[in-house]
């Protein structure tokens, strides 16, 4: 009878589906991760745009820490200037270290700890801080989803035909995550 | 029997990818939400719950608004800020299109509290508005034991908000698609895949109706459910389109096989894999948040 071949014929179907979903199953989490990235940097232009006012309202006090204000310029414009994923994220965590250094020498004038600008500033900036890990946490987990996906057997012979490449994942500074400690004397 | 390896084998590659993709939580969820106020440390009493939950009722009746107030006992290794965001994305706070709800957080042995903004109401509810409630509301209430009144009073402010921002109504920063991978893969050729379909049963009504069995069908059904599962490339309705295609592949079978056919005697010895239930729970009144997500906005403090 026929059967042998109307079975090889639905085995073909189903690889022809397969390669068809697959295919698409890594366009979407590969553009998942690039839409996670775009959140990342949402966040980062949120902490931007904020240092400004921060830096306003407490350098007249802070008169002796201008070596936090330049780098912290420094960082912004190297920030500005990067144009792929490593070095975003490398700019950003030198913005981070000097931020944290900022925040460590306000935490010690308790003038400024007082002030409801202050404050208030200090709150924006720990939601901003706190979206940023966020957004790069789940910018790490699309990564990972999708690295696994075009590496593990069979989807990985579908990604290699189609070329789906390796995105790179968000690595945290070393030392960005502590704030640094501070000497006033 | 041999003919049919091949069909098994694929079925067990099929299943094997659908299982790939789910993902692991490294943070223990505290349990399924039983209504908008969620006491996991049993702080509340019943009316103060009822009064609460009767509030943040209304307020979604009012405004769309889902607010959900949660007490735990401990955070455990989590810092507050990601326990929130972890909590607030597993139960879906707010509406899916748009992202309009609130988390209130509290944990008793780590004297913390988060107000944990969705995406949607980033904008009505800001950080700093979110801190004063926590600072001017919730603290001195706290520290007088006074959990009831605190929470209550949250949401009053909360609602205030709400109520006075136009924005609250439309307001939408990130409508991502990100959130419902479904959405942006639905781009499937549909009349090609309704050819595929009119073929494919074509073919099995063929070699069902030979066969005097009826379990072929099932097996088939849930084949097709699993490459139903990897066209949506999503867990859930890949198991779900695997039970009820199984089902109606059994079914399909069966009709075929009633009528005559010369078909050889199959002994039917294959256990049927995936006829199983999968048991759903039902809600009461509450029927459950919306999907909404939340980006780590939003305020923290202690007490």
């Amino acid at each position: 009878m026929k059967k042998p071949l109307i079975i090889i014929g639905i085995v073909i179907i189903a690889i022809v589906l397969y390669f068809w979903s697959s295919y698409n199953g890594l366009v979407t989490l590969r553009e998942n991760a690039t839409a996670q990235w775009q959140q990342v940097e949402t966040s980062y232009q949120r902490r931007f745009d904020l240092i400004p006012n921060l830096v306003e309202s407490v350098k007249g006090i802070l008169t002796q820490e201008q070596t936090i204000f330049t780098a912290l310029a420094d960082a912004r414009t190297r920030y500005a200037g990067a144009q792929t994923v490593p070095d975003k994220a490398l700019a950003a965590g030198q913005l981070e270290t000097s931020l944290g250094r900022l925040l460590a020498v306000i935490e010690n004038y308790p003038t400024l700890k007082s002030s409801e600008n202050v404050r208030d500033l200090m709150t924006q900036l720990e939601g901003t801080e706190n979206r940023i890990s966020t957004e790069r946490g789940r910018f790490n987990d699309t990564i990972k989803i999708y690295q696994v996906a075009i590496q593990r057997f069979p989807r990985a012979i579908v990604a290699s035909l189609f070329g789906f490449e390796k995105m790179e994942y968000f690595e945290a500074q070393a030392g960005a995550e502590t704030a640094p400690k501070v000497d006033l004397q | 029997m041999k003919k049919f390896t091949p069909i098994l084998t694929g079925l067990f590659v099929f299943t094997f990818c659908l299982l790939s993709l789910s993902s692991v939580f490294a943070y223990t969820s505290p349990g399924r939400p039983t209504g908008f106020v969620n006491d996991f440390a049993g702080i509340l009493s019943l009316q103060e719950r009822q009064d609460i939950e009767t509030k943040l009722l209304n307020l979604k009746k009012e405004t769309r608004v889902e607010i959900s107030a949660v007490i735990i006992q401990s955070l455990g290794d989590e810092t507050i800020e990601s326990y929130a965001t972890k909590l607030f994305a597993e139960w879906g706070v707010g509406d899916r299109a748009k992202d309009r709800g609130l988390l209130i957080l509290v944990a008793i042995d780590d004297r913390q509290m988060r107000l944990e903004v969705g995406y949607g109401l980033e904008g009505p509810v800001t950080d700093i508005q979110s801190s004063n409630i926590i600072r001017t509301v919730m603290t001195p209430a706290f520290r007088e034991g006074k959990y009831a009144l605190g929470i209550s009073g949250t949401v009053d402010a909360l609602g205030a908000i709400i109520k006075n921002s136009p924005e609250a109504a439309q307001y939408s920063v990130a409508d991502l698609s990100i959130r419902n991978p479904a959405n942006s893969n639905t781009d499937v050729d549909f009349a090609a895949l309704f050819f595929f379909v009119i073929i494919i049963l074509n073919m099995f009504a063929r070699i069902f109706g030979k066969t005097k069995s009826w379990w072929l069908g099932g097996v088939v059904g849930a084949i097709i459910g699993a490459v139903v599962g990897l066209i949506w490339g999503f867990v859930f309705i890949g198991i779900g389109a695997i039970v009820i295609l199984t089902i109606l592949g059994l079914i399909f079978d069966f009709i075929v096989s009633k009528r005559p056919s010369d078909g050889k005697d199959h002994g039917g010895f294959w256990p049927i894999f995936f006829g199983g239930g999968h048991g759903g729970s039902g809600g009461g009144s509450f029927g459950g948040f919306g999907g909404g997500m939340s980006g780590g906005g939003g305020a923290s403090g202690r007490w």
